[in-house]
C-alpha cells in the first residue's frame, strides 16, 4: 500500500514540476529583454503594419493571462477575456502539440530541429553514463572495501581530480591529442559522404566519432559516482548486520555481494538521478567541443546566433527529460526497497 | 563567530587534504591580488602585432607562448585568475546567502513556511541549472555582474537543503529550547544560537559552491557568453578554441588556462572535503578491513595454565571441555593515542552443556571478549596475547577460511539489539536460509524452507512470516528470529550478547524462558553476557565477573551469590535487589569504571574499593584459587 502511495505522490510531483518548468519558460521568454518579436525583428525598415503582423503571427497581440495585458503589474488589463485566448494558454496548447515556435536562424519548427538531435544526445549521455556508473561505482566499492589503504587514497585523489576538470577543457585536450596522435576525427557524428551501404564501415566510423566525447564524459562524471559510492558503502559496512554476516562465516566477498551492495545501491539510485541535472551540463560542453549534433550542440550554436526559440526549446526539453529521469529513478527505488511495501 | 572559524582552522591542521587545498587556494588568491606585480607584461598595452607574433611557441620571452592576438599567455593567465575568483567568490556569497537564509527560515519556522520553501527548493534542484543559466545570460547582456547574479541565483539549492537539516537538529537541542522557554525572541535565537552552529557547515559548503561557480563561469565564457571586456580563463579557452589554436597546434593556449581552472577548483574541492572531514569525522574503518587482529600477536612463550572451575556436579553438564580461553588480552589501538587495554589476561573454560554468565558494568570488556573469540573485533581491536582453544584447536591460529567454516556452524551469536543485526532489505527467512546453505549439506529449496520453518516454529514464529522483512517484525519477534538464526546450524556454543536489552520486561522473560528450554532440549553450551544478576542466578551454572577488562571473580553461581570473595562482586550484589530480603538497603558503587587508556597502576578496582589497602595501588593482584569452585583476583586472598 505504502509503495503505491509513494508512487502516486512521486508521479503527481513530477507532473507539477514539469508544469512549473513550462510556466517558468513562458515567463522568462516575456520578462527578459530578448522579446521574441523584438529579437526577431531587428530590421528598422519594417513598417508599423508589418511589425503588427509579426506580433499577430507570434500571438503577442493577445493578453498574457487574464487581467494582465503585459507583465507590467501597474498596467492591468481586462479580466473578462476568454482564458483560452490568452498567450499562456495558447503557449501551453502549442506545446502540447509539440509546437515550440520557429528558429530565427533556419525558420524551421523548433520541435522538429530538437527531436532530431535529442537521440544523438541520448546516445552520448547514455553511453557515458553507463560507463561512468560502472567504473565510478567499481572504484568506489574498491576504495570503501580497502579503506585507509593506498588503493583507497589514490582512488579518492583520482576522483577528486576528475571532478575538478572542466568538461569542455578535458574535451579540448583529448581532441587535440587524439586527433594528432591517433588520427581520430575532429568532430561530428559521422564522416560526411561515407558510403551508407557498407554498414560495417559506417558503424566503425560512428564508433570512432563517439570515442573521444564518450571518454571525456565518462571521466568527468565518474568522480561523483565514486565519491558517493565510497561514502555510502563505508556507512553500510560499519552497520551491525555486516558484523552478523561476518559472524555467520561469510567471506568478505560474499558479505559485499549479498549484504552490503543492495543496501548501498538504494541511496545511489536517488543520487544518480539527482546528478542527471548536472550531467546535462556536461553534454552541452562536450557537444560544443566535438561539434556533436545533439541538444547541447544546438544550445551552443543558438547562443552564437542569439536564436532564442531554439535555446528555450532545448532548455525545456532537457529540463523535462531530467525530471522524467528522476521519476524513473524513484520508481526503481520503490522496487528495490522492501520497506516501502508496508503491511 | 570569529572564534568558531578559528576553531575550524585549528582543526583543519589535522586534515592534510584540507591543508593542501587551503594552500592551493591561497596561492591563487595571492596571484590574483598581485597580478600587476607578477605578470611580465601589461595586458592592456597596445602593441603592434604581426602574423609572426600570433601563437608563438613558448620561449624565453613568453614562457607560455602567445595567443591568437599575439598577447602573452602567462600575463593573461595571471590576470584571468582575478576574473575567475571574483565570479567564484561573489556568486557563491549570493548563493550561500540565499540558501542559508531560506534554510534557516525553513528549518526554524517549520510548518507551512518550511514546506513551501522546501518544495520550491526541490523543484529548483531538478531543473538543470546550466542550460537555464545559458538561457538567462543569453537573453540579458553577458556582463560580469549579470553572470555573477545568474550563477548566484541558480546555485543556492544545495545550501538550502543542508542548512535546513542542520537548523532542524540544532533547534531541538536543549539550549535553544531553553532560550525559547525564557522568552528570547526568534531573531535573538537565530543570531545567537542557530547561526553559530550552522556556520561551520556553511563555510564548508561555500568553498564547494565557489568551485561550482568558477566551473559554471568558465563554461558560460567558453560557449561565448562571457563578459567581452574581461579575459577570464574560460574566455581565453573560448578564443583559443574558436580562433584556430587547434589547427595551429598551439597547445599552450589551450592547456594553460584550463590548468588554472583545475588548480582553483581542485583547491576548493580539497579544502571543502577537508573541512567537512574535521567537522564530521567519520569512521572510515569497517568490518571488512583487512584482519589485523593478530598483527601484533606474540605467542606467549610460557604456556598459560588453564583456569577452570568444577561445575561437573550439575546434572546436564558433561566433563568435556569445549572452549578453553587462556590468558587472553585485547587492546584497541587508534592513531597515536595510547592503546586502550580493553581485556587483560582473561581465562575461563566452558564445558559441554554449561551456561556461563558474564557480568560487569558497561565498558568492562564483556562484548570485546566475546567478539574476540571468533575474531570479530572491529578493525582497531588487537588480540595481543592468549589462546582460544576450541576442541583443542587454537582459533587464533586458524586462517580466515578455516575460521569461516567454523563460525556459526560451531559457535554462533545472538547479538544485542536485533533491529540492526539483521539486513533490512532481505527477508528474515532468507537470512536464516543463508546460514543453513553456507554450513549444512541442505541445498534443496523445499528442504531448506522446511528447515527454516522448523526453526521459526521452534522460537514461536509462524512460518507464514518467513518472507517478511525485519522491519515488519516487532522487537521481541526480531530477537526470537535472531535466536532461530543462531540455532540454524546446530552450533555447539551460542554466545548471547545481552539478548534482552531494549526489550520490555514481559518480552525479556519470554526470551529467557525460550533460551532455557532450548538449552535443555538441544544440550547447548551458552555464554550469556548481561548486566542483570537476576538472569545470571536463574540461567547460569558458572559466572565470570569482569571489572575494567580483568577477571574479578570466576566461580560457580552458588559461590558467587552465597560466598563472594572479591569486593567488587560483593558490591555488585549489594546494588542488586534481593526479593527474599526486603530490609536490605540497595547501595550503588561510588565512582566510575576506569578509563581503559589511563589505567591505575595497581588493582583496577582500587579507586572504588571499600576494602582497599596500600598494596592495591601499586600491584596488580593475581588470580587466586579459593577452592575448586572459585577464583578471585584480589590481594585480600593472599595467604600470609
Amino acid at each position: 500500500m505504502r509503495r503505491w502511495q509513494f508512487l502516486t505522490r512521486r508521479i503527481f510531483w513530477s507532473i507539477f514540476t514539469i508544469f512549473f518548468v513550462l510556466i517558468l519558460n513562458f515567463f522568462i521568454f516575456r520578462i527578459l529583454p530578448g522579446d521574441p518579436a523584438r529579437g526577431g525583428v531587428r530590421d528598422p525598415r519594417l513598417t508599423v503594419e508589418a511589425q503588427e503582423a509579426i506580433r499577430v503571427r507570434f500571438g503577442l497581440d493577445k493578453q498574457v493571462i487574464n487581467c494582465f495585458e503585459t507583465l507590467n503589474p501597474i498596467k492591468l488589463g481586462d479580466c473578462a477575456v476568454n482564458p483560452f485566448d490568452t498567450q499562456l494558454f495558447i503557449y501551453l496548447r502549442n506545446l502540447s502539440q509539440g509546437e515550440l515556435g520557429f528558429s530565427y536562424h533556419s525558420n524551421l519548427p523548433v520541435g522538429q530541429i530538437l527531436m532530431e538531435r535529442l537521440w544523438n544526445t541520448v546516445t552520448l549521455i547514455g553511453a557515458g553514463q553507463i560507463l561512468a556508473i560502472i567504473i565510478g561505482m567499481g572504484l568506489g566499492i574498491l576504495a570503501a572495501w580497502k579503506s585507509r589503504t593506498a588503493i583507497d587514497y589514490s582512488a579518492l585523489l583520482v576522483s577528486l581530480l576528475a571532478w575538478s576538470l572542466p568538461t569542455f577543457w578535458l574535451g579540448i585536450i583529448l581532441l587535440f591529442w587524439g586527433s594528432r596522435e591517433f588520427g581520430l576525427p575532429v568532430g561530428g557524428r559521422i564522416t560526411p559522404g561515407l558510403n551508407a551501404a557498407d554498414w560495417f564501415e559506417v558503424t566503425m566510423d560512428q564508433l570512432r566519432h563517439m570515442l573521444l566525447p564518450t571518454v571525456t564524459y565518462t571521466v568527468v562524471v565518474l568522480g561523483q559516482y565514486m565519491l558517493i559510492m565510497r561514502s555510502t558503502l563505508l556507512d553500510v559496512l560499519s552497520q551491525d548486520y555486516i558484523l552478523t554476516a561476518k559472524a555467520k562465516g561469510l567471506s568478505n566477498f560474499q558479505i559485499l555481494k549479498n549484504h552490503a551492495l543492495q543496501n548501498a545501491m538504494l541511496p545511489m539510485v536517488t543520487l544518480i538521478a539527482l546528478n542527471l541535472g548536472f550531467t546535462v551540463a556536461g553534454a552541452i560542453q562536450i557537444e560544443a567541443v566535438f561539434s556533436w549534433p545533439g541538444l547541447g550542440g544546438a544550445i551552443f550554436e543558438s547562443v552564437g546566433r542569439r536564436d532564442y526559440p531554439v535555446l528555450q526549446g532545448a532548455f525545456l526539453l532537457l529540463a523535462v527529460s531530467v525530471i522524467i529521469a528522476n521519476l524513473i529513478a524513484d520508481l526503481t527505488y520503490s522496487f528495490l526497497d522492501p520497506r516501502l511495501e508496508g503491511n | 563567530m570569529g572564534t568558531r572559524l578559528f576553531t575550524i582552522w585549528k582543526r583543519l591542521r589535522r586534515s592534510p587534504m584540507g591543508l593542501v587545498g587551503a594552500f592551493m587556494l591561497l596561492s591563487a588568491i595571492i596571484v590574483a591580488i598581485f597580478a600587476a606585480q607578477i605578470a611580465p607584461y601589461d595586458p592592456d598595452e597596445v602593441v603592434r602585432v604581426t602574423i609572426m607574433d600570433i601563437y608563438v611557441i613558448p620561449n624565453a620571452e613568453h614562457p607560455f607562448g602567445t595567443d591568437d592576438a599575439g598577447k602573452d599567455v602567462l600575463t593573461n593567465f595571471i590576470y584571468g585568475a582575478r576574473v575567475s575568483l571574483i565570479v567564484g567568490f561573489f556568486a557563491s556569497f549570493i548563493a550561500v546567502g540565499i540558501g542559508g537564509t531560506l534554510g534557516i527560515v525553513a528549518g526554524y519556522m517549520g510548518g507551512r513556511v518550511e514546506s513551501v520553501i522546501m518544495r520550491f527548493t526541490d523543484i529548483m534542484l531538478v531543473i538543470p541549472d546550466l542550460p537555464l543559466a545559458v538561457v538567462l545570460v543569453a537573453l540579458t547582456k553577458p556582463s560580469l555582474t549579470n553572470i555573477i547574479l545568474v550563477i548566484g541565483l541558480l546555485g543556492w539549492t544545495g545550501t538550502a537543503r543542508l542548512v535546513r537539516s542542520q537548523t532542524l537538529s540544532v533547534k531541538q537541542r536543549k539550549f535553544v529550547v531553553r532560550a525559547k522557554a525564557i522568552g528570547a525572541s526568534d531573531f535573538h535565537i537565530i543570531r545567537r544560537h542557530i547561526l553559530p552552529s550552522v556556520l561551520p557547515l556553511m563555510v564548508a559548503n561555500t568553498v564547494l559552491v565557489i568551485s561550482l561557480a568558477i566551473l559554471n563561469e568558465s563554461v558560460l565564457a567558453f560557449i561565448g557568453l562571457g563578459d567581452p571586456t574581461t579575459l577570464s580563463w574560460g574566455q581565453m579557452l573560448n578564443f583559443a578554441f574558436s580562433r584556430g589554436a587547434m589547427s595551429a597546434g598551439a597547445w599552450w593556449a589551450m592547456l594553460v588556462p584550463g590548468l588554472g581552472i583545475v588548480w582553483v577548483v581542485l583547491a576548493c574541492t580539497l579544502l571543502g572535503h577537508g573541512i567537512e572531514q574535521v567537522l564530521n569525522p567519520r569512521i572510515e574503518k569497517h568490518y571488512l578491513n583487512k584482519d589485523q587482529q593478530l598483527s601484533r600477536f606474540e605467542a606467549s612463550s610460557t604456556p598459560v595454565t588453564p583456569v577452570t572451575i568444577s561445575v561437573e556436579d550439575t546434572p546436564q553438564i558433561d566433563r568435556e571441555v569445549l572452549l578453553d580461553v587462556r590468558g587472553l588480552s585485547i587492546s584497541y589501538v587508534s592513531g597515536n593515542k595510547p592503546p586502550a587495554r580493553a581485556v587483560e589476561d582473561v581465562s575461563f573454560t566452558l564445558h559441554k552443556g554449561e551456561t556461563l554468565g558474564l557480568v560487569g558494568e558497561s565498558g568492562c570488556g564483556k562484548s570485546t571478549l566475546m567478539l574476540s573469540l571468533m575474531r570479530l573485533l572491529p578493525p582497531d581491536g588487537r588480540i595481543t596475547q592468549g589462546e582460544v582453544l576450541f576442541n583443542g584447536h587454537d582459533l587464533l591460529k586458524l586462517d580466515e577460511k578455516q575460521l569461516n567454516g567454523l563460525r556459526w556452524k560451531d559457535i554462533s551469536m545472538i547479538f544485542q539489539g536485533a533491529m540492526n543485526a539483521m539486513n533490512p532489505v532481505r527477508s528474515v527467512g532468507d537470512q536464516i536460509a543463508e546460514a543453513i546453505l553456507l554450513h549444512t549439506p541442505i541445498t534443496e529449496p523445499k528442504e531448506l524452507n522446511a528447515r527454516v520453518d522448523e526453526l521459526l516454529d521452534l522460537v514461536g514464529i509462524s512460518p507464514k512470516r518467513r518472507e517478511d522483512f525485519p522491519f515488519q517484525y516487532s522487537g521481541g519477534m526480531r530477537q526470537r528470529a535472531m535466536i532461530a538464526m543462531a540455532l540454524a546450524c546446530d552450533p555447539q556454543i551460542v554466545i548471547a550478547d545481552e539478548p534482552t536489552t531494549a526489550l520490555d520486561v514481559m518480552i525479556q522473560a519470554q526470551i529467557l524462558d525460550l533460551l532455557m528450554s532450548l538449552k535443555e532440549r538441544l544440550g547447548l553450551s551458552i555464554i550469556f553476557v548481561t548486566h542483570d544478576l537476576g538472569v545470571i542466578a536463574e540461567l547460569c551454572d558458572s559466572v565470570l565477573v569482569m571489572y575494567g577488562g580483568m577477571m574479578a571473580e570466576y566461580a560457580t553461581v552458588d559461590k558467587i551469590f552465597n560466598a563472594p570473595e572479591h569486593p567488587y562482586t560483593q558490591e555488585l550484589l549489594r546494588a542488586f535487589p534481593d526479593i527474599s530480603n526486603f530490609t536490605q538497603k540497595l547501595t550503588a558503587i561510588p565512582g566510575y569504571p576506569p578509563r581503559l587508556d589511563a589505567l591505575p597502576a595497581g588493582c583496577r578496582f582500587a579507586p572504588r574499593c571499600p576494602k582497599v589497602f596500600d598494596k592495591c595501588h601499586t600491584h596488580v593482584p593475581p588470580l587466586y584459587t579459593v577452592n575448586a569452585q572459585q577464583h578471585a583476583g584480589c590481594h585480600l586472598l593472599e595467604v600470609e
